[in-house]
């Protein structure tokens, strides 16, 4: 059982789990500050993957320039979803409007709404099949060490999720637009009253973490080989789930728990056959979910 | 807003129309995924389809008059079917139906034209159960009962003795890997099948569970676009064993999406784009001058299914009956299509064709010399 | 309901019935019982989500649940509709308490993604476990509804028909009593409600159970009426278009949930003219009616109430 083959799920696993958490990252940030879920999230991995593409197929830049360019694409289409689907609810200024259920849940319809939109667009334009992508770019060149395959790929979405996770405390915790961003998801109300342009915040947070979302979406495609319109789909759910389990707010749990959502899977397909292997994932979930009610590293915390 | 409800009134105010208009015109339905996630396959259906019937209607159509295609998207959604065949049942110009294109939708709608009597030819549906729905079913494509032994016989001859089935988790890749593993292991061998459900897009850790258990030959039960993927996962693992699948991988776009991961893949089929035969050639030239792209294994079975319709409707004559179409499609023998000659077995309803091996070679599909 | 409002319903649900029924059009008739199937679901999902407040993103599962048990019972044991119909919802219901024990204590989003879970570990089970479900295959040759001998698409509509107005009318009567404000006092505040004396636990696994009990009747319509059913159906998509039909009738809104079934099961049949862009259609409308009607079109009494209030000092002037 513990051979080679073993060390291999396990770095399939973490593999797979650095997938989760790139998206997660995005789709927690914006949880935390908006208290919704940005069902659009999905969509903006999707777009992202387009534009890369689009760009190698055209100008063929190096990398490095397509993970820049991809992610200003995010960034304005994080922008144009804010705008489109989560300003237009708070028109209402007053205390029961910000707390009411009601709009959060049609901020939540809204951003589905658009994200079918998005995905049909993107089908009509490039049809429902999986795009062709130039093989130099394929993040798939084996390293092997010692019997255990990896790829370039595995290393350049490690680097990256150390990269935008290094940066995105230092942005939260350093800059004052961090600062904002955590008192508006601490307290709306309470961050209006000390003058914190609460629109601003909810900008940046919506650029970041598109911005984050996009760039995971285009290594992704490379790394898999497929981009396709509805590739969004399973990453996002996955993404989901690993926010929950990592407590809702809490960004380096969301990381930890899509890795260990992603080594489970991986692990558990050596015992049971591949098809059953997403009731372990699920069922993880809800062990963790009745033992922590509040996520593995959420804190509790007194409800408004 | 006002304005879109508007809009969309007079957009169906006009489909009902403009209908009645042209009289004389003969009335086919075909039913496929033109939206959603199965929608790259729809496109194909509709491509090829419609070359299909320009070239049927140029030549005559049935007895001078013409006939038309109403196209309506089922997005592969069973509950959509069913509509859509009680939309093609009302419709009284409608005598036959083409489509769908998955199992699952043309099963759910099967049972539609089962009780109001409409035949139903698909192109794909592959269930076992399909034809067995009714005397009005029909499907152009082979079955893997067929596939699957003669897939299990060549492996064997090559003396293969330990087989690992990856296979997807829907009604197309549960009978072929079934059909596949059952024949298999009657000669002797030993097959252990895999399954993983749709939508997966990383294999690795699949693949690494197969590599732990060191088989002679992997045989693939899945779609091209899965097909591509696991191929590039598999030759990043570093995997060195023979690939071998059903014609479900026959597509261009595999060697597109596969680059040089899939070379050496073997695989049977019924269709061969480089086939010298005059239709296939002349099938092959103008789907690509049209569409851009060579036509795959899915194109060529919507042209197909097309052509026998449309065959069976011109012997049916031009004022026939929805029984009379059925009795035509069941009549139907030695089809010259480009997948090969169709005969339906007039019991079974189930087509028969001549499969040939081909293999993946220097970035080409390749049609290996018959022994 | 008042009674002027309860005659215009049920004069408005004979003449339609009485119009498809006349029009001879088997695909309207079609598109109906799809449509009724749905607003059965969405006032079951909306007792849970919209009245008690706890969001469900797993029910198409449960839907499934009654589905499968149905056609199962009547192909495996030959059972006929009329026992699997009840069955079906007894089963579901059975499974709908077994989940709720353990995940009732969950709030907001943490019981969302915990129903998404099982939603999804149903359908994972219903697709892989092929010895009893015949997984992706489906299950086929599912007898069709018959009343004294009689059967055929008019029979299944007018079946469906009655049990939805039963459906609807049992949930109906459950939201407007006693029990219906203690679930919303439960939505609005539980440690609130239970300070009150409410047993908020109990309330949440009721109110469950209840949901999937009508899930489940709903999948056995389903099954009965279409003869062939696979898990295709039933995945978390399906889940979606559910919560989606509740919000953009209203959440908590019982007449709100049918209008909402509706619309989402007829616009897209009437886009079809519309071609490929049917698809995006349909999300520009719901996005444009979650844009100018964000309490749904039927919201609870209050709630509309008070969006037209905030919508006309917004001087977006949308009144009646």
């Amino acid at each position: 059982m513990f051979d080679v083959h073993f060390l291999q799920q396990i770095v399939n696993g973490l593999s797979l789990g650095l997938v989760y958490a790139l998206v997660a990252i995005g789709f927690t940030l914006i949880f935390g500050v908006l208290n919704v879920v940005n069902f659009a999230h999905g969509e903006v991995y999707t777009i992202g993957a387009f534009a890369g593409l689009l760009l190698i197929t055209s100008v063929a830049p190096p990398l490095f320039a397509v993970l820049l360019v991809v992610a200003a694409v995010g960034a304005l289409t994080g922008f144009g979803l804010e705008r489109l689907a989560f300003k237009p609810f708070r028109r209402f200024r007053d205390e029961a409007s910000i707390k009411s259920r009601a709009m959060r849940e049609a901020t939540l319809l809204s951003s589905l709404a658009l994200s079918i939109v998005a995905r049909e667009v993107l089908d009509l334009a490039f049809g429902g099949e999986m795009q062709v992508i130039p093989q130099s770019y394929l993040l798939q060149t084996p390293i092997m060490i010692g019997g255990v395959a990896l790829t370039d790929g595995n290393l350049v979405i490690l680097g990256a999720s150390i990269l935008m996770l290094a940066g995105l405390q230092w942005m939260l915790y350093r800059t004052r637009t961090g600062l904002a961003i955590r008192a508006v998801s601490n307290n709306v109300l309470g961050a209006q009253f000390v003058g914190i342009n609460t629109e601003r915040a909810i900008v940046a947070t919506f650029l970041v973490g598109s911005m984050l979302g996009a760039v995971a979406g285009i290594m992704v495609g490379l790394y898999d080989g497929s981009i396709f319109p509805h590739m969004g789909f399973g990453p996002a759910v996955k993404a989901f789930v690993a926010m929950v389990m990592g407590g809702l707010s809490s960004i380096p749990g969301a990381v930890i728990s899509a890795l260990i959502l992603g080594v489970a899977e991986s692990v558990a397909t050596d015992f049971v056959s591949a098809g059953w292997k997403d009731l372990i994932a699920y069922g993880f979930l809800i062990v963790t979910l009745v033992f922590f009610p509040r996520g593995i590293f959420g804190y509790s915390r007194e409800r408004v | 807003m006002k304005s879109l409800v508007r809009t969309i009134v007079a957009v169906a105010l006009g489909a009902a129309l403009v209908a009645p208009a042209a009289a004389q015109e003969i009335y086919i339905g075909y039913q496929a995924p033109l939206t959603g996630t199965q929608s790259q396959y729809g496109e194909v259906f509709r491509n090829a389809a419609t070359m299909q019937l320009e070239k049927f209607n140029a030549a005559g159509g049935v007895g001078g008059r013409k006939v038309v295609i109403v196209w309506e998207d089922s997005k592969s959604d069973p509950k959509e079917a069913v509509a859509i065949g009680r939309k093609f049942v009302d419709d009284k110009r409608i005598v036959g139906v083409l489509g769908d294109f998955a199992s699952g939708p043309s099963m759910a709608v099967g049972e539609v034209y089962a009780k109001e009597g409409m035949a139903q030819l698909s192109q794909t549906a592959s269930h076992p159960d399909y034809t067995k729905i009714s005397k009005w079913q029909f499907r152009n494509i082979t079955t893997q009962a067929q596939e699957g032994p003669y897939n299990a016989k060549w492996l064997k001859d090559l003396g293969v003795k330990n087989v690992a089935v990856l296979a997807l988790q829907n009604d197309w890749g549960l009978s072929a890997a079934e059909n596949f593993q059952k024949s298999f292991e009657q000669l002797g061998g030993k097959a252990t099948t895999e399954y993983f459900n749709p939508g997966t897009r990383d294999f690795r850790s699949i693949l690494t569970k197969v590599q732990r258990t060191n088989p002679d030959a992997v045989y693939l039960a899945m779609f091209y676009e899965e097909g591509a993927l696991l191929l590039q996962q598999a030759k990043q693992l570093g995997m060195k064993v023979p690939f071998y699948s059903t014609s479900a991988l026959y597509a261009p776009k595999l060697i597109e999406l596969g680059g040089d991961a899939v070379d050496g893949m073997k695989l049977t089929t019924t269709f061969d784009a480089n086939n010298p035969a005059a239709n296939v050639r002349a099938f092959v030239e103008d789907y690509k001058k049209r569409y851009g792209q060579e036509p795959n294994q899915f194109a060529a079975q919507g042209y197909d299914a097309t052509g026998i319709m449309l065959e069976a409707l011109k012997r049916a004559g031009p004022n026939a009956t929805r029984a009379q179409v059925r009795d035509a499609l069941a009549a139907t023998k030695d089809y010259p299509g480009v997948t090969g000659a169709t005969t339906f077995d007039p019991q079974t309803r189930e087509p028969s064709k001549t499969l040939a091996k081909m293999e993946v070679k220097g970035g080409k599909f390749v049609v290996m010399p018959q022994q | 309901m008042k009674p002027l409002a309860l005659i215009g319903t049920v004069l408005a649900v004979a003449a339609v019935t009485a119009a498809l029924l006349l029009s001879g059009s088997s695909y309207a008739v079609q598109v109906a019982i799809t449509a009724l199937i749905f607003v059965i679901l969405t006032a079951s999902l909306n007792l849970v989500t919209g009245t008690a407040g706890l969001m469900t993103l797993g029910h198409a599962a449960f839907y499934g649940v009654g589905a499968y048990a149905a056609a199962l019972l009547s192909t495996k044991l030959g059972l006929s509709f009329w026992v699997t119909l009840p069955l079906a919802g007894l089963v579901t219901a059975f499974f709908g308490f077994l989940v709720a024990l353990p995940t009732m204590r969950l709030t907001s989003i943490y019981f969302a993604v915990a129903t998404l879970a099982i939603g999804e570990m149903i359908v994972v089970a219903i697709t892989n476990w092929t010895g009893f479900t015949r997984g992706p295959m489906g299950i086929r040759g599912i007898p069709s509804i018959t009343v004294f001998g009689h059967e055929g698409l008019t029979v299944n509509l007018l079946v469906v028909l009655a049990a939805t107005l039963v459906s609807v009318w049992a949930i109906w009567r459950l939201t407007h009593s006693y029990y219906g404000n203690g679930l919303r006092a439960l939505r609005e505040d539980d440690q609130c409600a239970e300070a009150m004396g409410l047993n908020a636990v109990r309330l949440k696994i009721e109110v469950f159970t209840i949901a999937c009990f009508f899930a489940g009747i709903a999948g056995a319509l389903f099954a009965h009426t279409s003869g062939y059913i696979s898990p295709e159906s039933f995945r978390f998509g399906e889940s979606i278009l559910l919560l989606t039909m509740a919000v953009v009738g209203g959440l908590g809104s019982v007449p709100g949930s049918a209008i909402g079934a509706i619309i989402l099961i007829v616009l897209p049949e009437l886009l079809r003219g519309a071609g490929n862009v049917r698809m995006v259609a349909v999300g520009v409308v719901l996005f444009l009616c979650i844009l100018f009607l964000p309490k749904g079109l039927f919201g609870e009494v209050s709630a509309l109430a008070f969006a037209r209030n905030q919508l006309r000092r917004a001087g977006l002037g949308w009144s009646r």
